[in-house]
C-alpha cells in the first residue's frame, strides 16, 4: 500500500495526465461547487473543438461545512477534474491506469463503476456514468457529459473527477481529513482547520442575509450587462458568483421554496445564455482549435 | 442442430436494467426460429446469449405469383416469366391473371441471424441511453467489441459501426488481456480462467453461499433482502463477499437508520444476532473472490463508519429541537404549489382526524397529537438525508422525546401501507393518521384538478387511495361504520369546500375502481359478479359490511333455491325495466297466488330487513330465496302484461317488491349462472 500525502496524490495525476496529453490548467479564481464548473470544463465542452485538460479546483459547498469537526464532510474540499473531448474509447482503462499511477495494485483491491448520473439543474448540464467505487468507497465521478447550457453536446466529453482528499485518506489509511499529509511537513489539519471553522459558523450563522440578496441582485445584472456587450467570460464569472451567493444564501437557511426554484432558474438561464454566446463566438471564429482538416468541411 | 454464440462488450451497466433487458432479449431471441433453446445472461458489461437447435437452413417453401391479365399480350407475359425465372409451362390454369408456382429457397440461418441479431441488439429499449465520442449513436453505454460465431465461424455482424471480431477481454482487474474465443464453450472456459463467470445466477448462488458462511462464522444470519441480489449479480463478473465490521458505538443510533444507510447507501447486507438484534458486523459484495489484503473490509467499514458519522451528526442536531418546535418550520415546506404547505396539510390532517375519532369511539388525545407531529420530521436534518425514513425517524424521536406508544407508533406507521403487500398501521391511532393524511391529498388532488390519467400518476393518488382501501377493509371492525362517502365528506370539510358534489362523485368514482381492483386481487377468493352484484347494492358505507355482502352471495350462489330465484330475479328485471314503484294495492290484487305473493313478499321483505339490521346476510338471502316456488308459480298462472293499465302496473309493482327485497344486499341479477 502506498502511503503518499495529498501533494503527492496531486503531482502524480498531474503527471499521468500530462504524459497523456493533457494540458494543465490552473484552477479559477472564483468561488465554485465543483471543478465542472470551471470554464475549462462547462464552456470547452461545448461546440466541436477537441479539448483535453486537468486541473485541481477548490470546491465551496457551504451546506457541506461541519465546522472542521466531521472527519469527512468538508464546506471545501479538492477536486482534480479531468475532460477528455472527444471521449476516447478506451477512457475506463486510462483512468485505471491512473489508480496504477498513484501506487494502486488493482488486482489486491475491489473496483466498480456503480451507476450514478450527474445533473446540475443551474448549468442546465447533464452526464451519464458511474461513481467509481474503490474498496467500496467511492472516489470519482466518471460522467459522459450528454448537454451543458442546455445544449446537446457532440462530440462528447468524458469528465473524470477525483476526490482526492478521500483518496489520499484511503491511501495513507487515515481516519479524518484533518490528519492526512499535505506536504512539507504540514497535514491537511494545519493548512483547513481553522478556515473550516470559520467558514461553517460564517455560512450557517453569521453571513448577512440582506447583503447577499442584493450582491445576487446586483451580480446577476451585471452578468446580464456582460452578455449585452458580448463578453462571455466576464458574464460566466458573474453566474459563477452567483451561483455562490445562492449556495450562501441557502446554507443560511434564507431561501423558501419558492425562492429556491426562481433563482436556480435565474441562474440556468444565465448559465445558458453564456453558454450559447460562447458557443456563436467560436462560431464566428471558425472554431480555431479545430484541426485544419476538419475545420474546412 | 446449429448453434449461434454473441457477446456484446459494452462498459458497466446499471444493475437495475439488467433483468428486463435480459427479458425482453429472451423473448425476441426465440422468435428468430421458433423451436430453438435460447440461453441469455449478463454481466455488468456483457450481454451474452447462446442459440441451439437451430436449423442450419428454413424449409423451402412455394409461393403463388400474380401476373398481367391473360388479355394483356405476349409481351407482357414474356416480362413476367423472365422476371420471375420462370417458363411457360410453371403457368397455372385458370383466372383472369396469369399465375405461376414459384418456388423459394430457405434462407441459411446464418443470413437470418446476420440480419436480426444486429435489429433485436441495437433495438433494445434501455430505461436512460447516451452518447459517446462523436456522438453518432445512442444506447445505454459505449460498445466496446462484438462476438459473433455460427457453428464454429466467425458470423460478421455489426452492432453500431462495431464489427465482429474473434476476441474479447477477461475481468477489468484480474486478467485484463485480450481473448481469443473459437466458440460457446470456448468462451465459457477461456472467461472462467479470466475471472469472469458469466452465468447471473450462479454468480448470485455463490455470493448467498459465501455470505451465509461468513455470517454464521460470528453466530449470525444475514439480514436478507430479495432486492439486494438482483443487485449484487450484476455488479460482478467474478462474485465476492466480505464481512466488515463498523465502529460498535453506532449501534446507539436508531435500527432502521443503521439498516437504511447498509442497505439502500451502501449495498451492504447487514448481519443480525441469535436475538435477531442487528451487530455491527455487515456483508458488502467484491468483484473478486476474496480480499487478500483486507483492503476492501478496510474500505467498506471505512465509508460505512463515515456514513454514521454524518448520521450521527444529523441525530444530535435534530434531537435539539423537538418535534413540537418543528411545527412553525412547516410553513416553509411547500406540500404542493396549490394546495399550501406542511403545516396547512398538518392542520387539515387533524381536523380530519377529529372528525374520524368520533366514530370509532376513540380517545382522542392521542391520535390528535400524532397527527399533529406526523409531519414534522420532514424538517429533520435526517429525512433531508434519508427521506425513505420519512414517518420512521418522527416516530422514533417522538419515542424518545416520551410520547406515549400510541402517539409514537402512530407517527412511525402513517404512511403505511406503501404497496398491497404491505403492512397496515398497527394500531388504530396509526390508521386514523395514515387515512386522514391520504384522503386530504386525494381530495386536495381532485380539488385543483390533478388525476391520474392512464399510466401517469406522479402524486402517487392511485396508490393513497389503494392503501385507504387496505386499511378500512382490515380495520373497520363490526362496531365501526366509517364510510369513504363520510371520510370524503370530512376531507372536504377540511379543505372548507364542504358540499362540493363534483370532487365528491369524482372521488367516489375513484374509489369505486380501488375498492373492486382491491376485492378481486384479495386473498377471499371472489369473483367479479359477486363483487358487482354487491357493490351494486352499495359500498361506500362501509367495506367490511361490503365483505360481508359479497361473502353470503358467495355462500350461497350454488344452492337450488337461489339459482331458481336467480332465474325469476333476472326475469323480474326484465319485465319492470322502467317501472319504479314497488307499492301494491292490495285492493286490486285479483287471483289467489298473486295475494299469496304479495303477503309472502311483505313477510319476507320485514324479515330481511331485521337480518340486514343484524348482518345477518346469509339468512336474509335465504329467505328471499325461500320464495322461489311461490314466485315461479306467479309466473305460471298469472298474466303481468294484460290490456288494464292498472292491473298491469300494479303486478309489476308487486314483481318489483319482491325483486327489491334483497335489493340492499346485492343486485342479484349481476351473477353469472354457469349452466354447463
Amino acid at each position: 500500500m502506498a502511503r503518499i500525502n495529498f501533494q503527492d496524490l496531486i503531482l502524480r495525476l498531474q503527471n499521468f495526465w500530462a504524459e497523456r496529453g493533457c494540458m494543465i490548467e490552473m484552477p479559477i479564481d472564483i468561488e465554485v461547487g465543483a471543478g465542472t464548473m470551471h470554464p475549462a470544463t462547462f464552456l470547452r465542452v461545448l461546440g466541436p473543438e477537441p479539448w483535453k485538460v486537468a486541473y485541481v479546483q477548490p470546491s465551496r459547498r457551504p451546506a457541506d461545512g461541519r465546522y472542521g469537526d466531521n472527519p469527512f464532510r468538508l464546506g471545501k474540499h479538492y477536486q482534480f477534474q479531468v475532460v477528455l473531448k472527444p471521449s476516447p474509447i478506451n477512457v475506463q482503462d486510462l483512468y485505471l491506469d491512473s489508480l496504477r499511477a498513484i501506487g494502486l495494485d488493482l488486482t489486491r483491491h475491489d473496483i466498480r463503476f456503480e451507476e450514478d448520473n450527474w445533473e446540475s439543474p443551474t448549468l442546465g448540464a447533464w452526464g451519464v456514468g458511474w461513481q467509481v467505487l474503490l474498496d467500496g468507497m467511492e472516489i470519482t465521478q466518471f460522467t459522459y457529459f450528454q448537454q451543458a447550457g442546455g445544449i446537446d453536446l457532440s462530440p462528447v466529453s468524458a469528465e473524470i473527477t477525483y476526490g482526492i482528499e478521500r483518496l489520499t485518506m484511503f491511501l495513507s489509511r487515515q481516519s479524518s481529513a484533518f490528519d492526512i499529509g499535505w506536504g512539507g511537513g504540514f497535514t491537511y489539519g494545519d493548512v483547513r482547520k481553522q478556515d473550516e471553522y470559520e467558514f461553517s459558523k460564517y455560512y450557517f450563522e453569521v453571513a448577512d442575509i440582506d447583503l447577499h440578496w442584493k450582491l445576487l441582485e446586483q451580480y446577476a445584472s451585471e452578468a446580464r450587462r456582460c452578455l449585452d456587450h458580448e463578453l462571455v467570460f466576464p458574464a460566466y464569472d458573474w453566474t459563477l458568483k452567483c451561483s455562490h451567493i445562492f449556495n450562501t444564501l441557502d446554507a443560511r437557511g434564507a431561501v423558501s421554496v419558492t425562492e429556491r426554484v426562481a433563482v436556480i432558474k435565474r441562474v440556468r438561464d444565465l448559465a445558458v445564455a453564456c453558454a450559447n454566446q460562447y458557443l456563436e463566438s467560436r462560431r464566428e471564429m471558425g472554431f480555431p482549435l479545430l484541426p485544419a482538416s476538419e475545420a474546412a468541411s | 442442430m446449429a448453434e449461434y454464440f454473441f457477446e456484446l462488450l459494452t462498459e458497466e451497466i446499471p444493475a437495475w436494467m439488467h433483468d428486463a433487458a435480459q427479458a425482453t432479449l429472451r423473448q425476441q431471441l426465440s422468435q428468430i426460429v421458433p423451436g430453438s433453446e435460447v440461453y441469455v445472461t449478463t454481466t455488468p458489461r456483457r450481454i451474452i446469449f447462446f442459440l441451439s437447435k437451430l436449423p442450419l437452413r428454413e424449409n423451402d417453401r412455394e409461393e403463388e405469383v400474380k401476373g398481367p391479365p391473360r388479355k394483356a399480350g405476349e409481351q407482357a407475359l414474356l416480362g413476367f416469366l423472365k422476371k420471375n425465372n420462370a417458363t411457360a409451362d410453371d403457368i397455372l390454369e385458370g383466372g383472369d391473371y396469369v399465375r405461376i408456382r414459384r418456388k423459394i429457397a430457405g434462407r441459411g440461418t446464418d443470413s437470418i441471424l446476420q440480419e436480426r441479431v444486429p435489429a433485436i441488439v441495437e433495438g433494445l429499449r434501455w430505461p436512460k441511453t447516451m452518447r459517446w465520442n462523436g456522438g453518432a449513436h445512442a444506447y445505454i453505454r459505449p460498445i466496446h467489441s462484438v462476438l459473433s460465431i455460427f457453428e464454429g465461424k466467425h458470423l460478421p455482424v455489426a452492432i453500431f459501426g462495431v464489427a465482429s471480431g474473434a476476441t474479447t477481454v477477461g475481468h477489468r482487474t484480474l486478467a485484463p488481456g485480450t481473448i481469443t474465443v473459437s466458440g460457446y464453450n470456448d468462451y465459457v472456459t477461456k472467461l472462467e480462467l479470466a475471472r469472469v463467470v458469466i452465468d447471473a445466477t450462479r454468480r448470485r448462488h455463490v455470493m448467498a453461499e459465501r455470505a451465509r458462511i461468513l455470517a454464521n462464522a460470528i453466530h449470525g444470519t444475514p439480514s436478507l433482502d430479495a432486492t439486494i441480489w438482483s443487485q449484487w449479480q450484476y455488479l460482478t463478473e467474478y462474485p465476492g463477499v466480505l464481512r466488515a465490521e463498523f465502529r460498535p458505538e453506532y449501534l446507539a443510533l436508531p435500527e432502521e437508520v443503521l439498516v437504511t444507510v447498509m442497505r439502500v447507501h451502501q449495498k451492504q447486507l447487514p448481519i443480525r444476532g441469535a436475538n435477531e438484534k442487528l451487530t455491527n458486523s455487515f456483508l458488502a459484495v467484491i468483484d473478486n473472490e476474496a480480499d487478500p489484503d483486507g483492503n476492501a473490509a478496510y474500505g467498506n467499514a471505512f465509508v460505512t463508519n463515515a456514513r454514521f458519522a454524518d448520521a450521527k451528526f444529523f441525530y444530535d442536531t435534530d434531537r435539539r429541537k423537538p418535534l413540537a418546535d418543528r411545527l412553525d418550520q412547516l410553513t416553509h415546506l411547500q406540500f404542493q404549489e396549490k394546495l399550501g404547505n406542511y403545516f396547512e396539510k398538518t392542520k387539515r390532517i387533524e381536523a380530519i382526524a377529529q372528525s374520524i375519532c368520533p366514530h370509532l369511539n376513540l380517545e382522542t388525545a392521542d391520535t390528535l397529537m400524532a397527527a399533529r407531529l406526523c409531519k414534522a420530521d420532514l424538517v429533520t436534518e435526517m429525512v433531508k438525508e434519508f427521506t425513505d425514513l420519512q414517518g420512521q425517524i418522527g416516530g422514533i424521536y417522538a419515542r424518545e422525546e416520551g410520547y406515549s406508544n400510541d402517539v409514537w407508533q402512530a407517527i412511525y406507521d402513517h404512511y403505511l401501507p406503501i404497496n398491497i403487500e404491505d403492512a397496515l398501521p398497527r394500531t388504530l391511532s396509526g390508521a386514523i393518521v395514515s387515512i386522514a393524511d391520504k384522503i386530504d391529498t386525494l381530495t386536495g388532488f381532485f380539488r385543483i384538478a390533478v388525476r391520474p390519467t392512464g399510466s401517469r400518476d406522479p402524486f402517487a393518488l392511485r396508490r393513497a387511495a389503494q392503501g385507504i382501501v387496505q386499511i378500512l377493509l382490515n380495520r373497520d371492525k363490526r362496531q365501526v361504520r366509517l364510510g369513504i362517502d363520510q371520510l370524503i365528506d370530512f376531507a372536504l370539510a377540511a379543505h372548507n369546500d364542504a358540499g362540493n358534489a363534483a370532487v365528491r362523485n369524482d372521488l367516489l368514482a375513484f374509489f369505486e375502481e380501488r375498492v373492486r381492483t382491491l376485492l378481486e386481487i384479495s386473498q377471499y377468493g371472489f369473483a367479479y359478479d359477486e363483487i358487482a352484484a354487491a357493490m351494486a347494492a352499495g359500498w361506500s358505507r362501509s367495506l367490511t359490511d361490503l365483505v360481508d355482502r359479497i361473502h353470503a352471495l358467495k355462500a350461497i350462489r350454488n344452492e337450488a333455491n337461489f339459482l331458481s330465484i336467480l332465474d325469476s330475479a333476472k326475469r323480474i328485471a326484465n319485465i319492470t325495466a322502467g317501472h319504479a314503484s314497488n307499492r301494491v294495492d292490495a285492493k286490486k290484487l285479483e287471483d289467489t297466488t298473486e295475494k299469496r305473493l304479495d303477503e309472502l313478499a311483505t313477510a319476507v321483505g320485514e324479515q330481511v330487513d331485521e337480518m340486514i339490521a343484524e348482518r345477518q346476510y346469509r339468512r336474509a338471502l335465504e329467505s328471499f330465496a325461500a320464495m322461489a316456488p311461490e314466485l315461479e308459480k306467479f309466473f305460471d298462472e298469472v298474466m303481468v302484461m294484460v290490456d288494464d293499465p292498472a292491473v298491469r302496473s300494479n303486478r309489476m309493482s308487486l314483481l318489483r317488491k319482491v325483486g327489491d327485497a334483497v335489493m340492499k344486499i346485492a343486485d342479484v341479477t349481476k351473477i353469472v349462472v354457469d349452466r354447463s
